[in-house]
């Protein structure tokens, strides 16, 4: 294992306590009376249940998870929780993401079949979900956590 | 033989010393999740998470990738209007019966038997059984499963079950046929009892939720959660009412592994051939006896007959009776008559509910009737007084609520 790294513990934790807040926020904006907030590249709540307050209670315990390993990541069980937090970040982003690519596809009202190449890439500007910004920097913590741990020859 | 004790422990130190590899033992990546992911702090977040991607690629791929970007644009702008030109003689029975109303303008509204019949089967529910083998296969492959029967068996007890019922419960979210055959994994009477049951009342299967998702889409939260409800509550009372036993079980874990990929794609292929060649048939011959029976007018004279109970016990139309009907044959067909219908959005949810939970599809009914004639009629009787119950608590609520 390698010597602990506050620098790592702490980019872990500031991930983590970033994906607790906007989960909480997601779900507290879809309970309230607005459809949605945004705040520069990122979409705070909507009315999907599903997406909304499932998908957000899961980036919750994900930054929970995150939080919870921080101090220990480079033992066992720290490592596990972190790994465990950034997965299911990584699966709300990722299936944001695949939603996107899915209904992007194909074109929309008309007889064409196919979306063209612009509609498709102009689908992917922001506002973005939460889970979707936090996805890239879970993504590194989770990278060269796992790296580090093959190093090691776990 | 006779062969004293230091001679025993001398021959088990040469065979151990031969077949054992001694060394230090480190927990892999797959070790630490793997004990993370059955503990009820850690894994319960992990359950959520699973299911929910579980569900998101699923919509996302069956709903708005095959079936509303291509599908739908295919049998409404090609096969229809091709079929209802093709097709000779528009106001003939046999016009009716396989090319359906003349004037329909989706293959939703046409309900014939090459139209609608193909549209479903194809368009609606093929590519929702796909992925949901795939994930389903994916999940068994990777070794989650038995950690989620793990998770799940604190709870399943409490309806009289272990945790392993989480197979046929989920199994029976793609099709019932393959979940009532996984019930036999249950150890007691009692077990195979109450799961089959609750499968065929509570558990609907991936081409119901699929037509759900695509005509009703705005309810099925709703009818998901009161489903739910219905499975914990009447598990609960079918398990205090129903004599024997709930033992424990062992629940052999594996370790996590990638899926192989030949594997995966033989458990796909052994699946959706399973529906082309068991379902397919059913969902069109479905579609010609609820014609047929429309034609005579059976249906009209059934409705009339059970409009007091459907109106005023169950709060809604009386031409539900049609789709109720045509569940027996297949449920998601029953649930496309339905968007036809017009009612208000708390009556669509009863009717959803009551085609769910009313009596199982003609294919289940098959394989239940193989798990032995008693269980059949006893299940059927609990069914009959559930969907009374449930369906009248529902009327219930709705009109406390001030909706129904």
């Amino acid at each position: 294992m390698e010597a602990p790294c506050r620098g790592a513990e702490l980019v872990t934790a500031a991930v983590g306590l970033a994906a607790v807040a906007c989960g909480a926020a997601n779900i507290l904006v879809w309970a309230g009376p607005y459809d949605g907030i945004e705040i520069g590249i990122m979409a705070i709540g909507g009315p999907d249940f599903f997406r909304w307050v499932w998908g957000s209670l899961v980036v919750v315990f994900g930054g929970v998870m995150m939080l919870a390993g921080a101090r220990q990541m480079h033992a066992v069980p720290g490592y596990g929780k972190v790994l465990l937090g950034v997965a299911m970040i990584g699966i709300i982003g990722g299936t944001d993401i695949f939603a996107l690519i899915c209904e992007n596809i194909p074109a929309g009202e008309g007889a064409q079949f196919f979306n063209s190449a612009t509609g498709f890439i102009g689908a992917f500007a922001p506002p973005y979900p939460p889970a979707v910004v936090l996805l890239p920097f879970a993504l590194v913590i989770g990278c060269a956590l796992y790296a580090g741990r093959a190093d090691d020859g776990c | 033989m006779g062969l004293t004790a230091d001679e025993r422990w001398d021959l088990v130190d040469a065979i151990a010393q031969r077949t054992v590899a001694f060394g230090i033992s480190r927990q892999t990546t797959g070790d630490v999740l793997g004990e993370l992911t059955v503990k009820p702090l850690t894994g319960i977040p992990t359950a959520l998470a699973v299911l929910y991607a579980f569900w998101s690629i699923f919509g996302s791929f069956a709903g708005a990738l095959v079936t509303d970007g291509f599908m739908i644009k295919l049998f409404d702008g090609y096969w229809l209007p091709w079929m209802q030109a093709a097709w000779p003689d528009p106001g003939s029975v046999h016009y009716f019966l396989f090319v359906g109303d003349p004037a329909a303008e989706t293959c939703f509204e046409a309900f014939g038997m090459l139209t609608s019949g193909l549209f479903v089967s194809f368009g609606v529910v093929l590519p929702a059984i796909f992925v949901f083998y795939l994930m389903m296969t994916l999940l068994e492959d990777s070794g989650y499963l038995p950690r989620l029967a793990v998770l799940m068996d604190t709870l399943l007890h409490k309806i009289g079950l272990h945790g392993y019922a989480i197979v046929p419960a989920i199994l029976g979210l793609g099709c019932n046929v393959p979940a009532v055959t996984a019930t036999r994994t249950l150890e007691t009477k009692k077990q195979r009892f109450i799961m089959m049951t609750l499968l065929a009342l509570f558990i609907p299967c991936g081409a119901q939720l699929g037509i759900m998702l695509q005509v009703v889409p705005d309810t099925v939260g709703w009818v998901l959660l009161y489903l739910l409800i219905g499975f914990v509550v009447f598990g609960y009372v079918l398990s205090r009412v129903i004599p024997g036993s709930n033992p424990e079980i062992l629940i052999d874990v594996p370790p996590y592994r990638w899926p192989q990929r030949a594997n995966v794609a033989k458990k796909l292929w052994n699946k959706t051939r399973g529906f082309l060649t068991n379902a397919v048939p059913f969902v069109m011959l479905g579609i010609l006896i609820v014609n047929i029976l429309y034609l005579t007018g059976f249906i009209g004279w059934l409705a009339d007959l059970a409009a007091p109970l459907f109106v005023t016990w169950f709060g809604v139309p009386k031409e539900t009776v049609g789709p109720l009907l045509a569940a027996f044959l297949r449920k998601d067909l029953a649930v496309a008559q339905l968007a036809t219908i017009p009612m208000t959005s708390y009556q669509m949810i009863t009717a959803v509910v009551l085609i769910s939970i009313y009596f199982p599809c003609v294919a289940t009914f098959a394989m239940m009737v193989r798990e032995g004639p008693r269980q059949l009629l006893a299940a059927i009787g609990v069914l009959a007084a559930v969907v009374l119950i449930y369906g009248g608590l529902i009327h219930a609520v709705g009109i406390l609520l001030g909706v129904a």
